[in-house]
């Protein structure tokens, strides 16, 4: 080891233990704060705690996974109410035994909440989660039997002695709630569980081809975002002594929560309970000194709009980016440097194809699809033998990446039949067909960019158990596979570089090796020699082979026709959504119906216009 | 059956107004993406300004329409430049915070301005009406339906027949596209925000003679809206007007048989159920990028 990078590990130590140690003195700090500060200091820092919590929570769905939802203060409102009418019946009982039953509640509902993720993302879900908030106000104010209406209902007194305890009671079970709150969001995010939920947030569609299971995962995230809020709405409820429909659902109150995540930088650990600890004061000083009200709604509006357009990444992150930036100041990076792709000689081209068996993995039945008027895929029938590298060529627009989405599970066909291995699989979900063997690659390369190489690579899942969700992320066997497969492909010297960083020729070898971590009988590659030099192409055809002889069989989209004659037998032909022509290169070359398709239009503009309709819509 | 017909007369006329109102949220989605949650809190801030010029200078509110439409436009576009704009190009649902940020500076601003109570603009057309046969249209909503009609073809025009809204439309469908062939994206986005703004103004003035008006209601008239555009197709612009025909209707239907309390969750309850089932609404196609992701 140089003496640079001794130094480099031993700045690294000291600057990790400075920050452990301010880190346990703060926490000191908040929890023995009943002793320093006075009354409305502590009524400060109870409603900080809970708002961490909130915020802590949230976390995990908008942060990890991706859904910003302003229906966070909803799930405080409905433990403080569930303790409420809880309470009220039975006023003899502690406080704390109804936090497990009001966390639940709001887990339950959140997980409600989270079914509709199923349909809608992005801006339409924020909109659900604001008429969500409404929708619950409304109940909360129209269900008087239960809820007594807009009167609200007062707590009992709590069965300790207020003048003995003070405020500690409510005090210590916040911070506790905190700490499991922030323990559990780190442990979320060290397993697979948590990296699954990266994916989604990074691309939902993708994550589901690499075989995770996304509305199982969501709804999880959903659960458990809203299982500590609902605790704390109990302490909160308890500790304001009265709840009514106008306090507890405020969409102030969620937009503090959002607010705390986007200041302290979504998707890191302690980000939203340091937004959280910022910006509680704020509220309090608005309240007290600035007349509230009004102000509140300028400050918030105000912090909402100056935060996204500013700060959008958050303090953490940003202070991170500016400590990095001066650590590797005059370093260079590894992206763009020259590497050797690999020194492992590639197997020699082949002297002749060899025919393949008629056993078919895949085969396909009149499978159709349409966009409104526009049939993309019509009545497609093809099959894909057992062992082969099979080829699907066609001219822009005949429908081959749409034959891929269906094939793949990423839409699902109007009519038609697809079975792998026997088994038919038209009507399973992306994630149930890479379990039963099928891994594709996209077009436009489609890697969750912020991840780490590794970390694509260690990311899909071969089937789905509950008790997977807890594994450690990157576990030795599976990183040691996973390296196995980057060594493969030539990668695993960018190994810790981030995904998006990488050149988009490392990302086609990069997401080909992360979809071998599935061990797919059926590989799927959308144009694998596209858009990259000369070279690649080659080194890319030889791991096609490679993998070939080793027994994967091969369904390819390609317009580089010397790539394909060479590589692939048997090839179908794609015209206007159906397979016009199959055969080995040598007859598709010699076909008739294969010329005329590809010369098509302008060919024959002069005697049949208008019946180019084919070339519309270029697949994505 | 009179009474039935009579509800529905009240609801197609109150739909007209909301399909004004609800024009601009729609265009401004379907051109940069951008659901302006601050749509229901500028209607409102046209309803006070026309409030005050009433009371000032007792200014008929109907009369006062250009006026707050010039204005309204003005607000419109130095907001866009000032906020709107930087956030674009994040995720959408950035551009959603940004704007409900907007939202309640706006109510803010209007609470401290007018106060957190209700306004009414009293003119000495506000309680006549016009009778045919068994029926009633209460002459404001009348007029305010007909300028609503009025306001809103003017729009489609712009839209169709001119150079402006061909850039618009262009823009809407291909971004980089329309860059490309010359179109000033960044300028049609802030003339569409400001434009979506100023219809928005005609109605929000309108409005204030319609009924009281107090700073909080915000949220009520961008659910309305909300639904309104949801239900019939985001981006959509004969959707919006259908829409608005259903909510109106439904609104009244509802305040008529079943109480004064529901129309409050009616829209939010369209809102969650036709996301859930058909996020594409009455008249919006469904694209094939909402298939893939």
């Amino acid at each position: 080891m140089s003496d640079a990078a001794a130094k480099s590990v031993q700045d690294e130590r000291r600057s990790r233990l400075i920050r452990n140690g301010v880190l346990a003195v703060l926490a000191l700090i908040v929890v023995l704060f009943p002793l320093i500060g006075d009354a409305s200091m502590e009524n400060t820092m109870i409603l900080a705690l809970i708002f961490a919590i909130g915020a802590s929570g949230l976390n995990i769905i908008t942060g990890y996974t991706g859904y910003l939802s302003l229906s966070q203060g909803a799930f405080l409102g409905i433990g403080a109410y569930v303790a409420a009418i809880l309470g009220r019946s039975m006023p003899d009982i502690s406080p704390f035994v109804w936090m497990p039953v009001a966390g639940l509640t709001a887990a339950l509902l959140a997980m409600l909440l989270g079914l509709v993720t199923y349909r809608s993302r992005g801006a339409s879900f924020v909109i659900i989660t604001i008429a969500f908030l409404f929708l619950v106000q409304f109940v909360a104010t129209q269900w008087v039997p239960v809820t007594n209406g807009t009167a609200g209902i007062t707590f009992p007194l709590p069965t300790w002695s207020n003048a003995v305890w003070g405020n500690w009671p409510f005090h210590l079970v916040l911070v506790g709630l905190l700490a499991l709150s922030i323990l559990v969001s780190w442990w979320v995010r060290r397993t697979k569980f948590g990296t699954g939920l990266i994916a989604i947030r990074e691309d939902e569609g993708k994550a589901g081809s690499v075989g995770i299971n996304a509305p199982i995962y969501k709804l999880l995230a959903f659960g458990l975002s809203a299982l500590f809020v609902g605790m704390a709405g109990t302490v909160y409820g308890y500790y304001l002594s009265f709840v009514d429909p106008i306090g507890m659902f405020s969409i102030l109150n969620s937009v503090v929560i959002v607010l705390a995540i986007i200041l302290g930088g979504r998707g890191t650990l302690l980000g939203p309970v340091l937004g959280a600890f910022i910006l509680v004061p704020v509220d309090a000083f608005a309240n007290n000194y600035l007349g509230g009200g009004n102000i509140r709604l300028l400050v918030f509006g105000g912090l909402l709009v100056l935060l996204v357009v500013l700060l959008p990444k958050g303090i953490i992150p940003t202070v991170q980016l500016l400590l990095e930036k001066r650590r590797t100041k005059g370093t260079v990076g590894l992206t763009g440097s020259i590497t050797a792709l690999a020194d492992r000689p590639l197997p020699p081209p082949r002297e002749k194809l060899a025919p393949v068996g008629d056993t078919m993995l895949l085969q396909v039945t009149g499978l159709e699809k349409s966009f409104g008027a526009l049939k993309a895929v019509d009545g497609c029938t093809f099959g894909v033998p057992e062992g082969s590298i099979t080829a699907l060529i066609g001219p822009n627009g005949s429908g081959k990446t749409t034959v891929f989405n269906l094939i793949s599970g990423l839409m699902t066909p109007d009519a038609g039949e697809i079975v792998l291995d026997g088994e038919r699989i038209e009507g399973l979900a992306p994630w149930g067909r890479a379990h039963r063997g099928i891994g594709r690659t996209f077009q436009m390369t489609r890697l969750f960019r912020e991840m780490t190489v590794l970390e694509n690579v260690v990311a899909p899942l071969r089937d789905f158990q509950f008790r997977q969700l807890g594994l450690g992320a990157v576990s030795g066997s599976e990183a040691e596979k996973a390296e196995e497969f980057l060594e493969f492909v030539g990668m695993q010297a960018y190994r810790d570089a981030r995904a998006g960083s990488l050149s988009y020729g490392q990302q086609k070898l990069v997401e080909l090796a992360q979809i071998l971590v599935l061990d797919p009988k059926l590989i799927m590659l959308d144009e694998p020699a596209g858009g990259i030099n000369p070279t690649l192409i080659e080194r890319m055809g030889g791991l096609i082979r490679e993998l070939n002889d080793q027994g994967k069989t091969f369904l390819l989209v390609e317009h580089n026709m010397p790539f394909v004659l060479g590589l692939c037998n048997p090839v179908r032909v794609l015209a206007r959504g159906q397979v016009i022509a199959e055969g080995s290169p040598a007859e598709i070359q010699k076909d008739p119906l294969v010329l005329d398709a590809y010369l098509g239009d302008d060919y024959m503009l002069e005697n049949r216009s208008g019946d180019g309709a084919a070339a519309k819509g270029e697949g994505r | 059956m009179i009474a039935l017909t009579q509800t529905l007369i009240l609801g197609v006329l109150a739909g007209a107004v909301y399909a004004l109102m609800a024009s601009g949220l729609t265009l401004i989605f379907g051109v940069m993406r951008v659901i302006n949650i601050a749509h229901g809190a500028f209607a409102v801030l046209a309803a006070f300004l026309t409030y005050s010029l009433w009371s000032a200078f007792g200014l008929d509110p109907l009369l006062a329409i250009p006026f707050i439409m010039v204005v309204m436009f003005g607000i419109g576009w130095v907001v866009y430049q000032g906020a709107v704009r930087h956030s674009r190009g994040s995720h959408v649902s950035m551009t959603v915070l940004v704007t409900f940020g907007i939202a309640l500076v706006l109510e803010g601003v209007m609470g401290i301005i007018w106060g957190n109570r209700s306004a009414s603009i009293r003119t000495d057309y506000t309680d006549a009406s016009v009778e045919v046969g068994p029926f009633f249209f209460p002459q404001v909503q009348l007029l305010a339906a007909a300028i609503a009609v009025v306001v809103l073809i003017a729009l489609y025009f712009l839209l169709n027949k001119t150079w402006l809204g061909r850039a618009i439309r262009a823009a809407s469908v291909n971004e980089s596209g329309a860059l490309l062939v010359g179109v000033s994206v960044a300028a049609v986005a802030a003339l569409t925000f400001a434009i979506g703004i100023a219809t928005l103004g005609a109605g929000g003035a309108m409005l204030g003679a319609i009924q009281p008006i107090v700073p909080g209601t915000h949220y009520q008239w961008i659910a309305r809206l909300l639904a309104i555009i949801v239900l019939g197709g985001l981006g959509s612009l004969p959707g919006a007007v259908i829409g608005a025909m259903i909510i109106g209707v439904t609104e009244m239907l509802a305040t008529t048989y079943v109480g004064s309390a529901w129309p409050v969750a009616v829209p939010f309850l369209i809102i969650f159920i036709v996301l859930i089932v058909r996020p594409q609404g009455i008249m919006g196609a469904r694209l094939r990028e909402d298939l893939v992701s």
